[in-house]
């Protein structure tokens, strides 16, 4: 039995207000972890995402080789847990080694010169759209959803119109 | 006619004067058909108004006072009578009283105290002397143990007193001397007041609580730690009543106090002697195992009905949960039973909140600490016969309004606990959770009101976490052992005496319990216990100790371990240790570091200096100075100093200070703790651990140098493929070292670490074993009993053990990560600029123009922090600007956040809502947009959220 994943989330900012308050909220997960190889590496970025924790819940922030690895550990089997990524590449990574999910959550991604808007938060580039295309491709809902309160809309269908 | 009337009646009529053999209660109770005890509540009255006189010896006899027998014939009884004539003055007292015919209905009051009449009868008949002693009665000290009810004590008197008319004025002042122990012009001014001016801050006079408590009374606590100065004027103002206000010189202030002080301190003790001598009356409360086990069941009764009256529910509970609560209480007496029924009538209270009537407390829900009662009672058969033959299958507690102790003590909860559980549990439901889960939120909250309480309160402060893993009886067991070997042989041992030993102790014990073979004795064993002959008698004693404590044989194998256990605790207290002086820029650079460290490792021997940016290097010298005499041992000073203008100070140092000071710059804390580290060691001086010092450049590094000697180049840590462990040393490498590997191992499992093994091994041929290990694995840090001789942290058994375990961990993964830095860079002022936040928002914002924003965003900061009183930390500053500027982007592009009405609705509750409104406003008077209700609701979250942390930090910091 590997860890409980209640909530694969991805988001460019990872750790911030909204997620803390709602999604932690929402999923009641005891712990929050942070998959990304750059803020691993970052400790201006760890202080903050640590600061947005909300109170009682434990945040770890970890590379995603670890992610991985611990997500199998049996020793960690008893956590029930919430990840957060960066992008879609990042959460194709897990999705790839191992770690069981029937969704993934999309909050925001933010947008640069690479990348179109395809819908008010979130914008995507080629790669990104593989990579969702990969997930699409394994039955897993792309559920674009900022707070657990919004209608869930499906991101493959914005995809679609933007002609990725 | 009163009853008392009835009972005067009776008495003249029946002419029963001290002419005859007088009347007994019984006779009297059968006389006037009423209830025994109520004929004695009337008889002492009587006695009290002095209208009739008690005879001496039982059963106890009365009769009419007539004026022609004034006092010859009386005596009455008291404890104390041969010390302060108590007798004699306290019949001419009464005679004054006589006149005063009309007396308070409410009787005695002690007489509602449970063991009045038994274990406590003595200290009632003194606390009454004590009161009633012409003419302004003699101040007390009440001495007893932890929660034994001192507070409890103190206030009956004060009631008793009022009751009687002794004290003109209601008004119990409470004052505990522990709270400003370490500050005594603090407490002093409290205590007596001051006058305009007296120290900085004085602003206009004041009163103390001595003249808040003229004409009434004022009870000390903890009054052994009332510094010299304190008790000095303390001791003037009993003897004389009159005192002087700090910043006077004149004693021209007069009170008219009763003075009642507590404390637990053995009346032995020196710092008790001068109390004892200048205090008349000592009256020492019981122990709670010292109750008779009718008490012990009254007193139940007593804290059950208290509770009941507060839910308005019967509380049932069966003779297994009556004897697992009277079983649990192990070191804090009625105190701690208090406490232990509230939190099972909570948790009761939680799970019966459907039934109306009644709560169920049932022996299967029970905590498992208070379960582990039954246990602890079976193993006293005498006091447990004694107890089943009073109990029933099953008890009801009704609410009785008049049983309900008044709450006084300070084991008083400042909360209705229940009206919090159910308001919690309304709240949780209509959230739509379920019960088991709703139930289980709820405990969690209810272990931790009640833990933070008695946290900051007496209880649970000492062995905390020991106690936890060790009985109470081998922490006590140990504690005499160690007092033994202090004060009888002279054998000095050093702080982590008591965690090694006991845990050595129980694990022993443990193994015979279980029946278990015994340990093998080596060869290696028994020719290292040869080197230390002292020790080896010193084990025998000790062995011999602990047989006589369990009345069983202890196998001499045991003696070697004992031995050895010895050998590792003994501290040779001659040595000095080089000292360490941290000296670094910045407002708290230095003393971080230094704070980390001496927490870390448990150690004493640095100190830090503080620079400020602008300081002038003179005052520098001298502040540096002043820390290195502070320091020294005798045996030279290590001064570690972030640059390299400071490495010239050495030589003006030891000119300055006569002490030998070697100066290393380019402090780091991983250095820091190297240096604290090497100090620490059996042989070291300064210029050895300067040399090795010089050479030290972080752990990664040193700690690889150990396995492949000479090879090391920058990219090593890929080519170490080593596993990283953990050694935890112990006597035998068995009991005590598994159960710290347990404790290791959940931390590690806690912070997501997956590539650390503790490992556990004996002290028996450690560094052979050490050598060993290294070959497999590459050891990181090691703990136990000992420290081993290898270059990597050690953390003590006493700051694993007190929860250091996780700050341990911490720092071994910040060490072999690969920047050696410690400090949060974020929380340095200067580094916060509005650089920083805008190159966050160009990163992730879309619209928003960083530039122009991060001004505005910056200014609302900025007008909260000036216009409330929150605390602002850079992190939450940043963290707070990325959210306003998702808010407002949010805004602009029409997607604003949803939030639930009754969220939204709950908004204007918040005690930040005033304050980020008016932010808001100004927002909307500069950019023209207004944030709406769910963003507001959002910011505010943050708010409270950052609130929330800062306050268990605080309160987590309390508890240390």
């Amino acid at each position: 039995m590997a860890m409980n994943v209640r909530l694969l989330r991805i988001d460019s900012r990872l750790l911030h207000g909204q997620v803390a308050t709602n999604w932690a909220k929402i999923t009641k997960v005891e712990r929050i972890l942070v998959a990304s190889d750059g803020v691993a590496r970052d400790r201006i970025r760890k202080t903050l995402i640590v600061q947005a924790a909300p109170p009682g819940i434990k945040v770890n922030i970890v590379t995603i080789a670890k992610m991985i690895r611990i997500y199998h550990d049996l020793r960690f089997s008893t956590f029930n847990v919430m990840i957060l990524v960066e992008n879609p590449i990042d959460a194709k990574k897990l999705i790839a080694g191992g770690i069981e999910v029937r969704s993934v959550n999309i909050g925001a991604i933010s947008f640069d010169n690479s990348r179109k808007m395809i819908t008010d938060t979130i914008a995507v580039n080629q790669e990104d759209a593989a990579a969702f295309k990969w997930m699409h491709e394994r039955q897993i809902k792309l559920d674009v959803r900022k707070v657990s309160g919004d209608s869930s809309k499906d991101l493959w269908k914005y995809l679609d119109s933007k002609e990725f | 006619m009163t009853r008392r009337e009835r009972v005067i009646d009776y008495l003249t009529k029946h002419n029963i004067d001290s002419s005859t053999v007088g009347l007994t209660t019984e006779q009297l109770a059968e006389s006037l058909n009423i209830y025994r005890s109520n004929a004695s509540k009337e008889l002492n009255q009587l006695v009290r108004d002095g209208i009739i006189l008690k005879g001496t010896g039982r059963p106890v006899r009365y009769w009419i006072k007539r004026t022609t027998y004034s006092g010859l014939l009386f005596t009455e009884k008291t404890p104390h009578d041969s010390n302060i004539g108590f007798a004699a003055k306290n019949s001419i007292d009464i005679k004054n009283k006589t006149t005063q015919i009309v007396r308070r209905k409410d009787e005695n009051i002690f007489d509602n105290m449970v063991g009045s009449h038994d274990s406590l009868k003595n200290q009632v008949e003194q606390a009454k002397a004590a009161l009633l002693y012409p003419p302004h009665g003699l101040n007390t000290l009440i001495i007893g143990p932890t929660g034994s009810g001192k507070t409890y004590f103190a206030n009956t008197m004060y009631r008793f007193a009022l009751g009687e008319d002794i004290i003109a004025k209601k008004g119990f002042v409470t004052f505990n001397c522990a709270d400003y122990a370490h500050n005594p012009q603090l407490l002093m001014s409290h205590l007596f007041g001051y006058v305009k001016g007296a120290f900085t801050g004085a602003n206009e006079d004041k009163d103390g609580l001595i003249q808040e408590a003229d004409g009434g009374m004022l009870f000390l606590d903890e009054v052994h730690r009332l510094p010299p100065e304190g008790q000095e004027m303390v001791f003037y103002f009993m003897d004389h009543g009159i005192y002087s206000r700090l910043g006077e010189n004149a004693k021209t202030h007069h009170a008219n106090v009763r003075l009642i002080c507590a404390t637990t301190e053995n009346p032995e003790s020196s710092l008790l002697q001068t109390f004892v001598r200048r205090i008349p009356i000592i009256i020492q409360l019981p122990a709670f195992e010292q109750r008779t086990a009718q008490e012990k069941l009254q007193l139940l009764e007593r804290l059950l009905t208290l509770e009941a009256n507060r839910i308005h529910k019967n509380i049932r509970l069966n003779e297994d949960v009556v004897q697992a609560l009277l079983g649990s209480v192990t070191y804090g007496n009625v105190g701690q039973l208090k406490s232990n029924i509230q939190l099972v009538c909570a948790q009761g209270f939680l799970n019966s909140m459907q039934n109306k009537d009644e709560i169920n407390l049932e022996f299967g829900q029970l905590p498992p600490n208070i379960k582990d009662g039954l246990s602890h009672l079976a193993s006293n058969r005498q006091e447990l016969g004694k107890l089943t033959r009073l109990l029933e299958t099953t008890m009801v507690i009704k609410p009785d309004a008049k049983k309900g102790l008044p709450a006084v003590d300070s084991y008083e909860l400042p909360y209705n606990l229940y009206d919090i559980i159910g308001d919690k549990a309304a709240l949780l439901k209509g959230e739509g959770l379920d019960q088991s889960s709703i139930n289980n939120f709820i405990m969690t909250d209810i272990n931790l009101h009640l833990k933070s309480f008695y946290q900051r309160d007496k209880l649970g402060k000492v062995d905390n976490r020991l106690n936890e893993i060790v009985d109470q009886e081998i922490i006590d067991l140990t504690k005499k052992i160690r007092e033994i070997l202090q004060k009888e042989e002279g054998y000095q041992v050093r702080d982590n005496f008591i965690y090694a030993m006991s845990l050595h102790i129980s694990s022993f014990i443990k193994r015979v319990q279980s029946g278990k073979p015994l340990r093998k004795i080596s060869s290696d064993l028994i020719s290292m216990v040869q080197d230390f002959p002292d020790e080896w008698k010193l084990a025998v004693k000790v062995k011999n100790l602990i047989a006589e404590h369990y009345q069983f044989p202890i196998p001499e194998s045991e003696t070697y371990y004992m031995a050895i256990l010895l050998v590792s605790v003994h501290s040779d207290s001659q040595k000095g240790n080089v000292g360490i002086v941290v000296a670094a820029h910045g407002k708290s650079t230095a003393s971080s570091m230094a704070q980390v460290v001496s927490q870390l490792l448990s150690v004493d021997n640095i100190a830090s200096y503080d620079m400020p940016l602008e300081m002038n290097p003179s005052v520098a010298l001298n502040g540096i100075a002043e820390q290195v005499k502070k320091i020294d041992r005798g045996n030279g000073v290590l001064l570690l100093v972030d640059m390299g203008s400071l490495s010239t100070f050495s030589n003006k140092l030891t000119e300055k200070t006569g002490v030998n000071v070697k100066t290393i710059d380019m402090v780091t804390t991983a250095m820091v703790l190297e240096a604290a580290r090497k100090t620490t060691l059996f042989d070291s001086n300064l210029e050895i651990v300067y040399r090795e010092l010089r050479e030290f450049v972080g752990y990664s590094r040193s700690a690889k140098l150990q396995g492949n000697t000479g090879k090391a180049t920058h990219s090593e840590k890929q080519h170490d493929v080593r596993k990283k462990a953990i050694i935890a040393v112990c006597s035998t490498g068995e009991g005590t070292a598994r159960k710290i590997k347990g404790i290791l191992d959940n931390v590690l499992i806690n912070n997501l670490i997956d590539d650390i093994t503790v490992i556990p091994i004996s002290v028996v041929k450690m560094n052979e074993q050490i050598k060993n290990i290294q070959k497999d694995y590459r050891v990181v840090a090691t703990t136990g009993i000992v420290k081993p001789n290898i270059a990597v942290p050690f953390v003590s058994l006493k700051n694993l053990l007190q929860g250091g375990g996780e700050s341990f961990v911490n720092l071994i993964e910040e060490l072999n990560s690969e920047r050696v830095s410690t400090e949060t860079v974020l929380e340095q002022p200067e580094n916060l600029t509005e650089n920083v936040a805008q190159q966050y928002l160009e990163q992730y914002f879309t619209y928003l123009n960083p530039k122009k924003i991060v001004r505005v965003l910056w200014n609302y900061c900025n007008f909260i922090k000036q216009n409330s009183s929150f605390k602002m930390t850079n992190t939450f500053q940043i963290n707070l600007i990325m959210h306003l500027a998702g808010a407002i982007e949010r805004c602009l592009t029409q997607t604003p956040m949803t939030a639930e009405q009754s969220e939204i609705q709950s908004i204007k509750k918040d005690p930040f809502y005033h304050i980020v409104k008016q932010a808001n406003e100004i927002l909307q008077g500069t950019l023209n947009i207004l944030l709406p209700e769910s963003e507001l609701y959002y910011i505010l979250r943050l708010f409270d959220t950052e609130q929330i942390k800062v306050d268990t930090q605080n309160s987590n910091t309390l508890k240390k």
